[in-house]
């Protein structure tokens, strides 16, 4: 197997000793950077795929992530620039009032797996919050809300309302227990993803849009 | 959690049955089902006559070994047979066990002392076991004092308090808790065992008991255990403690021992 394969599966297998190692006899194999992040980045659509499924639990997920996070450590000084291979920022948060964060955490740290450059603004973010974030930073692609109460879907309606109102070219994604794909239309959302894998395809294919 | 599967025990009816027939199939098969099931150690105690012992060890070591790599914990009454025991093992085992009682430390600890073997330590002494913490502290500390001057690491005892049956304690466990406690603020890296079933007997449906026990035992410190690595509730509610305690980081070696059907249902 090339190491970048091995890269690859070892990442899936949330390696998280063995990965920085094979990601640095990949480099001295003569892979490029990129491509090895590239490998990475399938290998957690693989695993976003899996827990989608229901065929692996939240904890193989997280140690996935972590495990790309240390290959990412080790390439980060051979990349040409943070840019150069990035799909764009994503901005992401729980909506105002609502101060769950376990599966808003979740959502951020595979849709930064799936090659976003990440920023979270934690839990109980107003409307105005998330329409600020995405006009002061650079390349914005999406903004992620997430609701997890029955009580702050208005927020989460009021939220898509202004990022939309803003004029901003921003998709708008949503998720969260009580939110379903019909809601999420209704209330103008660009996508909805109803778990942490399917979120980061989701990211994907809006950012590509 | 570290396991010592204590199937192969000559003190069990078909195992006695299968060391007098020489049953090596049966004997392989008791191995092979606790290695699986991820025993970090394999009890082999033959509970013959004196006089056929140490051969009928050597049989049984044979066995094991000739299916797994897992080590062996030479279980014996009598400490001069784990001190011979332990040259039938390919590699560096448990001794199960010494105590204050006799010779038994110097027997044992002569054998080991420049090795990687473990040992097991039970504190009871020439007076038996004694009822009070305060008493079994004080045998924990003199058998201490002797595996200081083997040179013998705290990592490498699993001191076992002694478990006894609870239906006729007034307080439950309480006191073997302190025991346990005390041992472990003492001394960090040492480890604690104990045979789980024995606090269940004599009452109904044991094996609630004996979950109960395991879980609280684990809460104290307990981090070995002399058990049947085959029963998978016992197993399960292992992982699951070791999880809940913070031993196992994303409760991955839970989710690790499931997908092996080490407990629930193997898919």
């Amino acid at each position: 197997m090339a190491k970048i394969d091995e890269v690859k599966a070892k990442v899936e297998a949330g390696k998280t000793k063995l990965v920085p190692g094979l990601v640095q006899e990949a480099l001295d194999e003569g892979s490029a950077a990129e491509d090895i992040l590239q490998a990475m980045v399938e290998g957690m659509g693989v695993v976003g795929e899996k827990f989608s499924t229901g065929e692996i639990f939240v904890p193989e997920m997280l140690i996935a992530a972590k495990a790309m996070a240390k290959g990412v450590d080790v390439l980060k000084p051979h990349m040409a620039s943070d840019g150069a291979t990035s799909l764009g920022t994503c901005i992401i948060g729980t909506v105002e009032g609502d101060l769950h964060d376990i599966g808003k955490n979740l959502v951020a740290m595979m849709v930064e797996s799936a090659g976003f450059k990440m920023i979270d603004l934690g839990v109980d973010v107003t409307a105005t919050k998330f329409v600020e974030a995405a006009r002061e930073n650079d390349n914005v692609k999406i903004v992620a809300c997430s609701g997890l109460l029955t009580t702050t879907m208005p927020a989460l309606k009021e939220t898509v309302k202004q990022v939309k109102d803003s004029g901003l070219n921003v998709k708008v994604l949503v998720g969260g227990a009580p939110v379903t794909p019909e809601y999420a239309e209704q209330i103008g959302a660009d996508g909805y993803a109803p778990d942490a894998g399917s979120a980061a395809v989701k990211a994907k294919e809006l950012a590509r849009g | 959690m570290i396991i010592i599967g204590e199937k192969i025990n000559g003190s069990i009816p078909s195992v006695a049955k299968a060391i007098a027939e020489r049953d090596a199939e049966f004997i392989k098969n008791l191995a092979r089902i606790q290695s699986d099931a991820k025993a970090n150690y394999i009890d082999v105690c033959a509970s013959v006559d004196d006089d056929i012992e140490l051969e009928t060890m050597k049989w049984l070591i044979d066995q094991v070994q000739e299916v797994t790599d897992t080590p062996i914990a030479v279980d014996s009454p009598n400490a001069k047979i784990c001190a011979e025991a332990i040259n039938f093992c390919n590699k560096p085992g448990l001794v199960n066990s010494v105590s204050l009682e006799g010779s038994k430390i110097d027997d044992v600890f002569t054998v080991i002392a420049d090795t990687k073997w473990e040992c097991t330590a039970l504190l009871c002494d020439d007076c038996g076991i004694h009822p009070t913490a305060e008493a079994r502290l004080n045998v924990f500390e003199k058998i201490m004092a002797r595996a200081k001057e083997y040179g013998i690491d705290p990592s490498r005892l699993h001191i076992d308090p002694l478990v006894e049956m609870v239906c006729a304690s007034e307080e439950g466990i309480k006191m073997l808790v302190e025991v346990i406690s005390e041992i472990k603020r003492r001394y960090s890296n040492i480890h604690i065992t104990g045979a789980v079933s024995n606090v269940s007997f004599n009452l109904p449906i044991r094996r609630v008991v004996n979950q109960a026990f395991t879980v609280l035992a684990m809460n104290a410190g307990m981090d070995s255990a002399i058990l049947d690595p085959t029963n998978k509730d016992l197993m399960g509610m292992i992982y699951a403690t070791d999880g809940l305690l913070g031993n196992d980081e994303y409760f991955i070696e839970y989710i690790g021992a499931f997908r092996e059907g080490i407990f629930g249902n193997k898919k």
